[in-house]
């Protein structure tokens, strides 16, 4: 057991991990009690009565069923955060973007500059993946 | 809400099994849900995708604690899955919008590539503490110090291990996370080949940094949230459903001798890969119908 302690493991690591369980929990229970509220009924943007009707259409099918339009884009989730599901997906979301916050928080424990720059190569790519929309 | 609950108690199981048998969640989760469920196959691959980032994002936390996920690994691999995994993504959801048939087709891709994932499974060793000497270690494992340590109870003692074969290992992990971007798969039956038999990390070291090098797949998770491909109904008793069932599963695993079951998830596993292609190649008019209801 004393000589457990004594493994060396990097600083950069255990700040990623650090800052990782942290927003890993928000980001369950931002996701999940909001999901047992829609789940009960409480303030749906689609019913599950909906969502079950036409769920074996394609996504973009799916939306112009129980919408008539398609979802391109964050701004559906953002513009009905009012609606249980549609909070729902903002857990989802803190749960994507959690390994960017690691990665940025790992980037000032990094043990040399190629640390550094590959940190934080990885988390411009990550940002443009997400604010890349498709068509 | 009656396939929701079905869902979760799917999940449970597939949680339950998982660590008995040694086959990633998600890696089963996808092939059978696509032939159990009525969802739609977009739906099935973000919440395959959410399953498998959040399973990740569970448990890196302690195993970087201690020293089995490695970060140095992870930052070097990061930047070339990110971009792989979303690509896989953006061209999984092309090919189902754009072409009448493009979800057979994805049918056929997926029973292909699970297909493939068994024949990994049946093959590949688990090289425990595999040696790998100074000479062997490349230039880029080198300079940028790939290497690490992890008390292993087993020995008593602290086991140091060092990698190589880098440059080669950067090329197959952005094929791997191409396939798991594009399907929704997870990909720890890609890493944990590559990292052990490939790079020459320890099994439990390979395991480990797997799980860390699948949160790099998390912005794919985007690209189905931005086509609304993620519905809670379907996200949240599978996320749940898995959860609880892992935890029961590591019990399990402690009490049952696994080689049985093993067999059984293998054999379950070419089955869903093979109803996918019939499918697909149904779907498309290439076969006459041999599965009912699909």
């Amino acid at each position: 057991m004393a000589e457990e302690r004594k493994i060396q493991v990097d600083e950069m690591g255990l700040v990623f991990g650090k800052t990782m369980i942290i927003f890993t929990v928000l980001g369950v229970l931002m996701m999940v009690i909001p999901a047992i509220l829609y789940f009960l009924g409480i303030r749906p943007y689609i019913p599950l009565a909906e969502v079950s009707k036409y769920w074996t259409g394609s996504a973009a099918e799916f939306w112009r069923q129980v919408k008539g339009f398609e979802v391109h884009g964050y701004g559906w989730i953002f513009k009905n955060l009012g609606y249980m599901d549609t909070l729902s997906m903002l857990g989802v979301l803190l749960l994507m973007i959690t390994p960017l916050i690691s990665m940025l928080a790992a980037v000032f424990k990094a043990p040399s500059l190629t640390y550094r720059i590959l940190l934080l190569v990885g988390a411009a790519e990550f940002i443009i993946s997400l604010l890349f929309k498709t068509k | 809400m009656e396939w929701s609950i079905i869902l979760f108690i799917f999940t449970l199981l597939i949680g339950i099994i998982s660590p008995v048998s040694g086959v990633g969640g998600g890696v089963l989760f996808v092939p059978l849900s696509t032939i159990i469920f009525p969802f739609h196959v977009d739906f099935i691959r973000g919440a395959g995708l959410v399953m498998a980032v959040t399973s990740a994002l569970s448990s890196v936390p302690y195993l970087t604690k201690i020293g089995l996920a490695n970060i140095r690994i992870f930052a070097l691999m990061a930047p070339v899955m990110i971009i792989t995994s979303v690509v896989g993504g953006i061209i999984g959801l092309k090919v189902t919008s754009a072409f009448p048939g493009g979800k057979y087709y994805i049918e056929i891709m997926l029973g292909a590539i699970i297909l493939l994932v068994f024949a990994v499974m049946m093959l590949s060793k688990r090289l425990e503490f595999p040696e790998v000497r100074d000479e062997e270690v490349d230039g880029w494992s080198r300079a940028l110090g790939l290497r690490g340590e992890w008390f292993e109870p087993s020995l008593g003692r602290i086991v140091r291990f060092q990698v190589k074969n880098t440059p080669l290992s950067l090329v197959v992990f952005a094929i791997i996370g191409f396939v798991a971007g594009m399907f929704g798969l997870g990909a720890g039956w890609a890493n944990v080949p590559v990292l052990n038999m490939l790079m020459g990390a320890p099994i439990k070291v390979a395991t480990a940094t797997s799980m860390l090098i699948i949160t790099a797949n998390a912005p794919a998770i985007g690209i189905y949230l931005t086509k609304g491909a993620i519905l809670p109904s379907i996200v949240i008793p599978a996320v749940v459903g898995i959860t609880i069932g892992a935890r029961i599963g590591a019990k399990v695993a402690e009490i049952i001798k696994p080689v049985f079951v093993r067999w059984m998830v293998l054999a379950i596993l070419f089955l869903a890969g093979f109803m996918n292609v019939i499918k697909g190649l149904q779907g498309l008019g290439v076969i006459p119908h041999i599965i009912p209801g699909a």
